[in-house]
């Protein structure tokens, strides 16, 4: 109707405004506004359309959405109490120990003595350990045990691996050891000088793939004789124990070696980054262990030890990123170019924010992989996702703190260079660590 | 011997503050909280005397809401053996505090009261002098060394231009400076055993304290930008500008 009725009143002023009449008796102009009103006033009608609205009940307050009550257990982003006060203490470890000792340890090649009896205070080998055998440990804590790498890392990426180290064999064998095994080997993780250990996966071979080791074990009456090459083994030069993957006739396993064994030799081969943890090629040749140290029984799960252990790198690396990208922002609002904070310039800006999009995405991938390993499902598909991001964006994030420093990230005087080479590792990480 | 330990759950000290907008005080929302660090030094200390066998429990306490539990956690996590949380929602001021701590005192009958010579928000450094004053008991403050020898205690207080010792009769209150011990790390398994140990909670209602606040804040101001500095040529045009600009000599 309305339309109609406008439609009509618009067709007659437009022939009327076209006519010569207008001009003769001068109300072109007014004519003309009025076309001009009517149509906006018009079309305005009648694009809204009429419906009633009625209050069907009153309200005191505006009603919001609650929060639900339950949690899902399968991926809940919530820390414990416990866990909280376990990161504070691990991070205020990491700020005043490891932090300031970062570019000496690298300088060394080596963590210092005094580092690591510093963090055995933390007693995170008592974690790694079950209750029955002297430890702390009652349940799994894979979360956890993610939560502290990230935090060791965030101090210094080295150390953390050469503290870890340890740790993770102990967690395998909690994880997998046989009675025998466990009885042997992990009280003398909670006695106050726990062994150096250390896990041997990764071979100098190319396109390394931890499914088909170079490395061999073949039975040889009751023992098993080991023969290969291990490369970036932590603590290789000073370890007591170590967990060798090697190839099998039935697939690979893995073995307990300890220190010393005749036929085991450590190589020289000085790492680019995380040097402090004084990773070296591990050399076996005809190295002899009775067939009891084929670590765990039937239920071992391979997969699920080297998953593991990418986990953990995922998590140095996600801790060692969150350093770089604390460390570049009060950088960027401080250091001036052209009159201004460089942080102002949106190629510096917009750097940064991509760095916590990825560090964030990259602990997304990492809790959930971690979370679900936890609570003994299957994880393996989620780690992927997790190493395959990370090892992305975490060499991506060391060198672009480097280059947000400018000619500052390539000196010394910066850790950011000591940073970036060690995120690089993430490119050629196997084993070495388990969480 | 008994040891009382009263905590303060402060800001981070890591964490830079920053003033309301409306200048009512400091932001704490979504601000990471801690324990006081002179708070971390009086726990330390206190275990360190029960290490040493001088000491056989270790009661740590504070004042405030529900949340300063945490504090008291991280307390029993570095060694106080339990814990007890006086509830309220109001911003307890140091004489308040002393009064509710007196009521503990007299419940729990310590020999030691062990306290951090002021927390890094108020900076007020009254509550341990006070709570000495209210309960008749003598004090060593800003110590930088504890020995206790028998029913006394020699203190080793940091004063201006030195140290002074002074010897108390027990029961006692001392409060912590910063040189008198490096505090440990929680470590993992005593975070788990935290859990386990008891935390009591009484209402600041029912210890008859009167928290009305006998002081009132203004204004909370953020201390002035410090300007960039000029650089001087010479000795001479230094002494122009003292003497003629910033006319101090």
């Amino acid at each position: 109707m309305a339309k109609d009725a406008v439609g009509y009143a618009l067709s007659s002023l437009n022939k009327l405004a076209s006519s010569g009449v207008l001009d003769r008796i001068g109300l072109r102009k007014f004519v003309e506004r009025m076309a001009y009103t009517l149509t906006k006033t018009g079309f305005r009608v009648i694009t809204t359309s009429a419906r009633t609205f009625k209050a069907s009940k009153k309200l005191d307050k505006p009603e919001r959405l609650t929060a639900p009550g339950h949690t899902t257990d399968l991926f809940d982003l919530n820390i414990t109490e416990e866990q909280q006060m376990i990161r504070d203490s691990v991070q205020a470890f990491a700020r005043d120990m490891l932090r300031p000792a970062g570019e000496k340890a690298d300088m060394a090649s080596a963590t210092s003595d005094e580092t690591l009896a510093a963090a055995l205070e933390l007693g995170l080998n008592f974690f790694a350990v079950p209750e029955s055998l002297g430890g702390a440990a009652g349940e799994r804590s894979t979360v956890t045990g993610m939560l502290v790498a990230e935090d060791l890392a965030h101090g210094d990426m080295g150390q953390a691996v050469a503290i870890l180290a340890p740790i993770g064999v102990a967690n395998a064998l909690t994880a997998w050891g046989s009675a025998d095994q466990q009885a042997r080997y992990l009280p003398a993780f909670t006695e106050d000088k726990p062994p150096k250990a250390a896990i041997a996966v990764a071979e100098p071979s190319p396109l390394f793939d931890p499914a088909q080791l170079a490395t061999t074990a073949s039975k040889d009456g009751d023992d098993y004789v080991l023969n290969g090459k291990k490369s970036l083994v932590p603590l290789a030069a000073e370890a007591e124990l170590f967990l060798v993957a090697a190839q099998t006739d039935d697939g690979p396993a893995v073995f307990i070696v300890e220190g010393g064994t005749a036929g085991l030799s450590c190589g020289e081969d000085p790492t680019m980054g995380i040097r402090a943890a004084g990773c070296r090629p591990l050399l076996l040749e005809n190295v002899r262990v009775p067939a009891s140290n084929r670590l765990g029984d039937t239920d071992f799960d391979y997969r699920a030890f080297i998953d593991l252990g990418t986990l953990a790198w995922c998590a140095l690396a996600i801790g060692a990123c969150q350093g770089v990208m604390d460390y570049v922002i009060p950088y960027c609002n401080e250091r001036k170019a052209f009159g201004e904070p460089i942080s102002y310039r949106q190629a510096v800006a917009f750097i940064i924010a991509d760095m916590a999009i990825e560090i964030d995405s990259m602990r997304m991938l990492t809790y959930r992989a971690a979370c679900r390993a936890e609570q003994g499902k299957s994880f393996q598909r989620e780690a992927y996702l997790a190493r395959t991001l990370v090892k992305d964006k975490a060499m991506k994030i060391g060198t672009d703190g480097v280059q947000l420093l400018g000619g500052h990230g390539f000196t010394h005087e910066y850790p950011v260079e000591r940073w970036y080479r060690d995120l690089r590792v993430l490119g050629v990480a196997f084993g070495g660590l388990h969480l | 011997m008994k040891v009382l330990v009263p905590i303060k759950r402060v800001v981070d000290y890591n964490v830079k503050v920053r003033v309301k907008a409306d200048n009512s005080g400091v932001e704490l929302a979504n601000v990471k909280m801690a324990m006081n660090p002179f708070c971390e030094i009086a726990v330390e200390e206190a275990v360190r005397l029960k290490e040493k066998g001088v000491v056989t429990e270790i009661v740590a306490v504070t004042i405030g809401s529900k949340a300063a539990q945490e504090q008291l956690r991280t307390a029993m996590a570095l060694g106080a053996d339990r814990s007890i949380l006086i509830e309220t929602e109001e911003d307890a001021q140091p004489l308040a505090i002393a009064k509710a701590l007196k009521a503990i005192v007299e419940k729990e009958q310590p020999q030691l009261v062990i306290l951090g010579k002021q927390a890094i928000d108020g900076d007020n450094s009254q509550t341990g002098q006070m709570l000495a004053a209210l309960t008749g008991m003598g004090q060593g403050t800003f110590a930088s060394e504890v020995v206790v020898d028998g029913d006394k205690v020699k203190v080793t207080r940091e004063v201006d231009g030195g140290f002074q010792t002074v010897e108390l009769k027990l029961p006692a209150v001392i409060t912590t400076d910063l040189r008198l011990n490096e505090p440990r790390y929680a470590s993992l398994p005593n975070i788990m055993k935290a859990k386990k140990k008891p935390l009591d909670t009484v209402s600041a209602a029912d210890l008859g304290v009167d928290f009305a606040p006998r002081t009132k804040t203004l204004k909370v101001e953020a201390p002035a930008a410090r300007s960039a500095g000029i650089k001087v040529a010479s000795v001479e045009e230094l002494v122009s500008k003292l003497k003629n600009e910033a006319k101090v000599i």
